[in-house]
């Protein structure tokens, strides 16, 4: 279940924009390889996971990478 | 947001990151006694420091926070606004 935090995961602060480097960033959130694709992955194979320690690392990273997104 | 507010809600995140990554540890290490009274005393601190800046600043979580009047929610102070 998901719950909204009024915070960021962790602090950042663009000194010098640089629309080139967000193109790139961007593809890193959304694209094939990026935090949302990951996440989702995680948080679908935790259902078959055989011990308790690999569902609870599954479940908590898959939250843990949706939570990069929120990043700013 | 004000300098004050900005640093009590950098305490806050901090206090909160050093939750998350022992959380994840004891994930895999769930008998690491030591890992555990970390785990512990940082969940307290985290505690102490939100209550602080929701009495001070209104509510990190809607749902877990009584609320004043008017409705405080929507009262600007996102994390992307300075």
């Amino acid at each position: 279940m998901w719950v909204y935090e009024k915070k960021l995961e962790y602090p950042v602060k663009i000194k010098n924009p640089n629309p080139r480097m967000a193109k790139y960033i961007i593809t890193q959130y959304g694209g094939p390889d990026g935090e949302l694709a990951a996440s989702l992955r995680y948080l679908s194979q935790r259902f078959s996971m055989p011990t308790n320690e690999a569902r609870a690392i599954l479940n908590d990273i898959g939250i843990s990478f949706s939570k990069l997104l929120t990043i700013k | 947001m004000d300098q004050n507010q900005e640093n009590l809600l950098k305490e806050v995140m901090a206090a909160d990151f050093t939750v998350t990554d022992l959380m994840l540890y004891l994930d895999t290490h769930p008998c690491d006694q030591n890992a555990i009274a970390l785990y512990n005393y940082s969940v307290q601190r985290s505690l102490t420091l939100r209550q602080e800046y929701e009495r001070l600043y209104g509510p990190i979580i809607a749902q877990l926070t009584p609320s004043k009047f008017p409705w405080q929610w929507v009262q600007g102070d996102w994390p992307w606004e300075k």
